[in-house]
């Protein structure tokens, strides 16, 4: 039944898919720009024009184009980038580790500082720890990453030595834009696990439980947070499907080689390929993650299964 | 269960965490840029970041020394027995990366590859009077023109690559440079190894890297924290202090070649009138721009050709900032301004500009000054591909801009001559003018004085016509580590003198 649901869903992905690529193709070629122009200079004669245009297929209507286009991509041949030549899936490819590096080091950063911080919260509602946690949680999400990034360096790779600047090396590297990416999600995820967990608190099974005589703590973790994790898995999913489509600014401030900057550069270069197949990789990661969320619902949540 | 979660995502986590770390050799020259090479191919390239790696992995038959003067490179000597007639002797012991020796058949074979429609080079306009390249023995090339062409000689810092090379030299690219490729992790790092048989004697380094950091704050960073050693243009103004004022740091300045305009629409009624146009060069201060904006690092302009320029000529029309001869211009030419020196302006020009923030920011000291003189600008800034796409199209009245890498005067034919509109050419503001048209084509054939003669009046016509209104030359900068020596600036930034480069230790 679940192998069912899960084929369903990737069935489904298909006309996304579809729709995001037929999107983009569009807008991409309706943005002035041209990439032979840019790619050849001024100096070019008309004659490299029209040669370098035709063998990159742009002399053709932008109608055959898109057939072609949509044609390669079904058979799984998303072209090659008109710069360097290389296959779009391979440049793609080539980035996504480090997108997915990135990605789940903040996530998971997000949900080891957020859960305790959030379910502490709760449990002591109204008081110093409570205010303390908000407190901290407003701050996360007012600094922007282009500023709380080149701060992190300052302090932590210039004043102490810890971390290299920039760049993708070791895990050192990956701790200060795993934190500027992190501390944002990290900020909205402990407020919504206070605000759930305050209301599982407030439940008759809740009572039940302390009328039995269990253990706060047991209150705390086995009974309130099971069912305060729902919408948190929920949010913390849709935030992991954003992160999968490149942190853009991280990405940059910290040189990291990740698909968001991949995607920014070959929009500016008119790379038609490389830009569609970027926008692509990104749809399906959505399209994945919202699936994964849903099967990992249906493993918290027996009730979703029944239905 | 959330245990076992987490537990799984901490080693999914160190599983990625195992690439390898960035290590560089010591020895290695860390340099780091903006952005990086699009390709590799010498042949295809135009943007900065790959000629300044080309600089380093090949060598042209002719080469631009520090001062800018055309020396030999590869070729040891050449002479021009008729004005459409070159003749090149290599210089000898002379190979390639691989160790294959360089020989006449790899420069006939570069040339030809780049003449072939079929390949599409941004580079075979420079050459399009190249007949023929004859080869009569492995040391001598020799060039047939089909007319007389003064600028081809300078055409010839044309890196030469292996007779042969295919489009495999976008990738890994291969020449008789001070320095071998070693690998490019687009966009992300391009490393390269000293080259021990150089012709001219091993450099002192033991690699060049490029790191590729977009973020110039986070350039800045690395430096002083040592990750990278150098850094060049484009370096915002307003970091030179802190430069300066790191004991670390060692700050280099030279005055380069870059030419800043504004350039107009001349079809346009407004843009078209030269009244407009001279109160628009009386009414800006450039001078206070300079100081203030770009801190110094910058020198008026008279022309697009610098004073190291041989052709440059100095006795040009000038317009030094005068605001109130700017208004009289404007009145005289039946501009009048409807509230004085109120808010209302004359009439509002549409300025193209990039998104660049230092560009943005001048655009508004210009908009404030020609204010002064009752002239509105309403600023459009621009993404690149798009600022690019209306300047060729003509969908502007008047734009900044700046030309790079100027050393032949031909460049007066490609941007000012009738027949140069896009896309043939780089006349972007459609300027006519017979005696500019002639005199550029005459500047093609002639030799000697009389070339010199027909660019002097070039640059003084175009001075008086004002298709642009000159800004500046800016100045190179080069911020390195105080270990780092035997550094020296180019007038074009260009990276040759590397090979001198060495680091000391104890740092």
């Amino acid at each position: 039944m679940m192998t069912a649901y899960v084929a369903r869903r990737l069935l489904a992905a298909i006309p996304v898919a579809w729709g995001v690529v037929t999107i983009v193709f569009l807008v991409i070629h309706l943005t002035p720009g041209d990439p032979v122009e840019i790619m050849l200079g001024e100096n070019a004669t008309a004659a490299s024009r029209a040669a370098l245009r035709r063998e990159l297929g742009l002399d053709r209507p932008v109608a055959l184009q898109y057939l072609a286009f949509l044609g390669g991509a079904a058979s799984g041949d998303l072209g090659r980038s008109l710069y360097t030549r290389k296959g779009v899936f391979e440049s793609v490819m080539e980035r996504y580790p480090a997108t997915v590096e990135l990605a789940l080091a903040a996530m998971a950063l997000a949900i080891v500082i957020a859960v305790p911080l959030g379910v502490a919260a709760a449990a002591r509602r109204g008081g110093a720890v409570d205010r303390g946690a908000m407190a901290l949680s407003l701050l996360g999400v007012s600094m922007p990453s282009f500023w709380l990034g080149p701060m992190l360096i300052i302090v932590f790779s210039i004043w102490l030595g810890w971390f290299p600047v920039s760049g993708r090396g070791g895990i050192e590297s990956l701790v200060l834009p795993a934190v500027t990416l992190g501390a944002a999600m990290a900020a909205i995820l402990s407020r919504l696990t206070r605000s759930s967990m305050i209301e599982a608190l407030g439940e008759d099974f809740i009572t039940t439980a302390r009328a039995k005589g269990a253990r706060e703590a047991a209150i705390l973790f086995r009974h309130a947070l099971r069912n305060a994790l729902l919408p948190v898995v929920t949010v913390a999913g849709l935030q992991l499907g954003g992160l999968l489509a490149g942190a853009i600014i991280t990405e940059t401030i910290f040189a990291w080689p990740g698909v968001g900057r991949l995607t920014i550069q070959a929009i500016q270069a008119r790379d038609y390929p490389l830009a569609q197949g970027c926008v692509l990789a990104i749809a399906l990661s959505y399209v994945f993650v919202n699936l994964a969320v849903d099967v990992l619902y249906a493993a918290v949540d027996p009730r979703i299964r029944r239905r | 269960m959330r245990a076992r979660a987490l537990a799984a995502l901490w080693l999914a986590l160190a599983l990625c965490g195992c690439a390898a770390r960035e290590e560089t050799a010591p020895g290695t020259l860390v340099i780091g840029v903006e952005a990086g090479p699009r390709t590799l191919d010498p042949r295809m390239y135009t943007d900065a970041a790959a000629s300044k790696a080309g600089d380093l992995l090949f060598n042209g038959l002719l080469v631009r020394d520090g001062d800018g003067a055309l020396v030999p490179d590869l070729a040891e000597s050449w002479e021009a027995p008729s004005p459409t007639r070159y003749v090149f002797h290599l210089r000898r012991g002379v190979t390639f990366h691989d160790g294959r020796p360089l020989t006449s058949r790899d420069v006939k074979a570069t040339l030809e590859w780049i003449l072939d429609p079929a390949n599409a080079s941004p580079r075979r306009s420079a050459f399009e009077t190249l007949a023929s390249i004859e080869t009569p023995d492995g040391g001598t090339v020799v060039c047939a023109l089909t007319e007389p062409t003064s600028p081809f000689i300078s055409e010839l810092t044309q890196p030469i690559v292996p007779e042969g090379s295919g489009p495999e030299m976008a990738q890994r690219p291969m020449g008789t440079g001070p320095f071998a490729f070693v690998e490019y992790r687009h966009e992300e790092r391009l490393a390269l190894r000293a080259n021990p048989h150089y012709f001219e004697g091993a450099p002192k380094l033991r690699g060049v890297v490029f790191r590729i950091i977009p973020d110039e704050t986070v350039r800045a960073l690395e430096l002083e924290r040592g990750g990278i050693h150098l850094l060049m243009n484009p370096i915002t103004p307003d970091l030179l202090p802190r430069y300066r004022n790191n004991s670390g740091l060692r700050v280099a300045a030279r005055a380069g070649t870059n030419y800043s305009y504004l350039g107009f629409n001349l079809e346009d009624p407004l843009t078209g009138d030269l009244a407009v146009r001279r109160a628009i060069a009386y009414a800006l201060d450039r001078d206070s721009v300079i100081a203030h904006i770009l801190k110094g690092l910058a020198t008026p302009a008279r022309g697009l050709l610098a004073p190291v320029n041989e052709y440059h000529e100095p006795d040009v029309a000038v317009y030094p900032h005068d605001p109130a001869r700017a208004r009289a211009i404007l009145d005289e030419a039946g501009y009048r301004d409807p509230d004085g020196a109120g808010p209302l302006p004359r009439f509002t020009l549409r300025y193209a500009t990039s998104q660049n923030e230092l560009r943005k920011r001048i655009a508004e000291v210009f908009q404030w000054q020609l204010a002064q003189a009752g002239v509105g600008l309403d600023i459009r800034s621009y993404e690149w591909g798009a600022f690019y796409d209306s300047i060729r199209e003509g969908t502007f009245q008047m734009f900044s801009l700046t030309w790079v890498g100027l050393y032949d005067p031909d460049i007066y034919r490609h941007i000012f001559h009738s027949a140069s509109l896009p896309p043939e050419g780089a006349n972007r503001g459609r300027f006519r003018d017979g005696r500019v048209d002639a005199l550029t084509e005459l500047g093609r054939h002639a030799t000697g004085q009389e070339r010199r003669r027909a660019y002097s009046e070039v640059q003084k016509i175009v001075a008086e016509k004002l298709p642009y209104v000159s800004l500046w030359h800016g100045v190179n900068v080069a911020v390195m580590r105080a270990n780092v020596h035997g550094f020296a600036l180019a007038p074009d930034e260009n990276l040759k003198s590397l090979r001198h480069v060495w680091i000391a230790k104890g740092e």
